[in-house]
């Protein structure tokens, strides 16, 4: 099946102010979206994503490369293009404080070039979805801060377009919103079957919803992958283990000549042994060390690692997880 | 019917506006009143009395032609400055009619809103000062409206200067001398200024109000020059205002104030 969304070779910079320097916002950043996916885009503050998200929304230009949107070239035409794509950019920033929450609503479906009538039962729809209903012809000004990002969903989701691009859904909100944000997000892309594609800092955010990661750094795409796939990398193979009794010297110097990473504590009353395994089945050569001695094993956790240390690790640079092109 | 939605829904906005903040409103017609009988009662104090008359119905018109230009070309400048700092012009700019259009709707809406607000007005002050102008709509009406392209063309280059510099506050405050230079300045003194934008459209509906001349009576020439004023102002402002949009979009500048 075709990608609804093709970016290829995007590159930006933009010069610094009162200098002849120039800074690269994007580097080389190419990937595809799929109809229906939720595809999410991780990076520290200034590694290009907001910048990226501009450009597929067409309101800022690339230097160097396309996108295609439906197989339409969001350059060339524009405005065609926007007939597929809205966006939450600025989230609570991108209504109108001064109008309803119904008011913005019409306004908006009005600057698409539909009417009052036209879309009056289809905010009725959203308003219910969206539990915004009781607060129809509040100011948008008198609104808690999640109600006002969840209208910008709304408005998002009343243009009626196969992608929605989303800014940090979820920032600035309480828990409590968030997940009710995340559960709208869930239903909108199963329901309506539209593809979604969030910036967020929230990892929680990220793991939850989308089917796919790309983390990008400095401007590239240092990594492309499915949530599960980053974790599993990093999870598999390390274990934490606690005895009843010491490990002997002999066991010991055998662990380290086979493990250099290992960590062991000796505590007293709960030594501790914390291994890193290469592959599944240096976890019988540990066994075996153990078994030598017949050392009384109390625990064994193998540890879990959150999407965060996922992705710090490969910020960082500690992964040696190579660009995986899922698409 | 999209250009009826958006012009519609711009309407809509600019009457929400007017009717939630009416405090302000009322401050902005009671304003605009007093100024109106201020000019009318200097000239009738310190005027020749033998051309008070005529002196008052020319103020009068063109105080009213100032005021449109104003707001017309100042307003446009001010609400993109506005979207900048709120983050509404990044939603704005989404539409698929594209943000002229949507620019465009909104300089109709205002015109539309502004030029009620003045008929209502000039008409009080008609009343209370007796100096009843000429109202012939059938030749105002296709005068005023060809004006009003070549002022939204001005406003579709303030707009873009906006877009890319986003602080011309202290231009728009020359720019309102500049304009009142443009309607108070009588074409026969100079003549040359008929090809500015406003001043051909504002000397013939002084014509039409002052003297009773009718459309009709209008050399081709007169018609000529307003014409051409419209559509080259228009067209000039226009592109003016996509040319930024594109410089805008390369620098990433729709987002940031």
């Amino acid at each position: 099946m075709k990608p609804i969304i093709e970016v290829s070779n995007l590159h930006k910079t933009y010069k610094k102010r009162k200098s002849t320097e120039s800074v690269t916002a994007v580097n080389n950043v190419s990937f595809t979206v799929h109809q229906g996916e939720i595809l999410g885009l991780l990076g520290p503050n200034g590694a290009g994503k907001s910048t990226t998200i501009k450009m597929i929304c067409g309101l800022i230009k690339p230097d160097e490369g396309n996108i295609t949107i439906k197989g339409i070239d969001n350059q060339n035409k524009r405005l065609k293009a926007l007939n597929h794509i809205s966006a939450v950019l600025e989230g609570n920033r991108n209504i109108y404080w001064r109008l309803t929450v119904r008011e913005n609503l019409e306004y908006f479906a009005g600057n698409r070039g539909k009417s009052r009538r036209e879309v009056a039962s289809k905010i009725d729809d959203l308003l219910e979805k969206f539990k915004l209903k009781e607060k129809e012809n509040e100011l948008v000004n008198r609104l808690s801060r999640g109600m006002q990002q969840k209208l910008a969903i709304a408005v998002a989701m009343l243009a009626e377009t196969e992608v929605i691009l989303l800014d940090e859904p979820t920032l600035g909100i309480d828990v409590e919103t968030g997940y009710e944000v995340r559960e709208l997000l869930r239903n909108i892309a199963k329901e309506y079957n539209r593809t979604i594609i969030i910036s967020s800092h929230d990892m929680d955010v990220i793991q939850d919803l989308c089917d796919r990661t790309i983390i990008i750094n400095n401007g590239k795409v240092v990594t492309n992958d499915r949530v599960e796939n980053l974790l599993r990398l990093f999870e598999v193979r390390s274990y934490t283990i606690t005895f009843e009794n010491q490990l002997s010297n002999k066991q010991l110097f055998q662990l380290q000549q086979k493990f250099p990473q290992l960590d062991y504590t000796p505590d007293t009353l709960q030594p501790k042994l914390e291994v890193n395994l290469s592959n599944s089945n240096e976890i019988y050569e540990l066994f075996d060390i153990l078994h030598q001695e017949q050392t009384p094993i109390e625990t064994i956790d193998r540890k879990t690692i959150n999407f965060e240390e996922v992705f710090l690790k490969i910020v960082k640079g500690e992964s040696s997880h190579e660009l995986v092109q899922s698409n | 019917m999209n250009w009826f939605n958006l012009i519609n829904a711009n309407i809509r906005k600019e009457y929400i506006s007017l009717k939630r903040y009416l405090p302000n409103t009322i401050a902005t017609l009671v304003s605009f009143f007093i100024i109106f009988l201020a000019l009318f009662a200097g000239i009738q104090f310190i005027g020749d009395p033998g051309t008070k008359d005529v002196n008052t119905q020319y103020v009068i018109v063109n105080y009213v032609f100032w005021y449109l230009a104003l707001i017309v070309v100042q307003d446009i400048g001010y609400q993109l400055a506005n979207e900048t700092i709120q983050g509404t012009l990044e939603q704005v700019n989404m539409s698929p009619l594209g943000l002229w259009k949507i620019m465009l709707a909104r300089l109709v809406s205002t015109i539309i809103a502004n030029s009620l607000i003045v008929i209502v007005l000039l008409i009080a002050t008609m009343g209370i000062t007796g100096q009843w102008l000429n109202i012939d709509l059938l030749s105002i009406l296709p005068i005023l409206a060809l004006t009003l392209i070549s002022m939204i063309g001005l406003g579709f280059i303030i707009a873009g200067m906006t877009l890319v510099m986003k602080q011309i506050s202290a231009f728009l405050q020359i720019l309102q001398f500049i304009l009142a230079g443009l309607v108070f300045i009588p074409l026969t003194v100079a003549p040359f200024l008929a090809f500015f934008p406003l001043v051909k459209g504002v000397d013939l509906v002084r014509a039409v109000m002052i003297d009773g001349v009718t459309l009709t009576s209008f050399s081709a020439f007169d018609i000529f020059v307003l014409v051409f004023n419209a559509v080259f102002y228009f067209c000039i402002g226009l592109v003016f205002f996509l040319y930024c949009e594109r410089i805008a979009m390369r620098k990433g500048l729709l987002a940031h104030y």
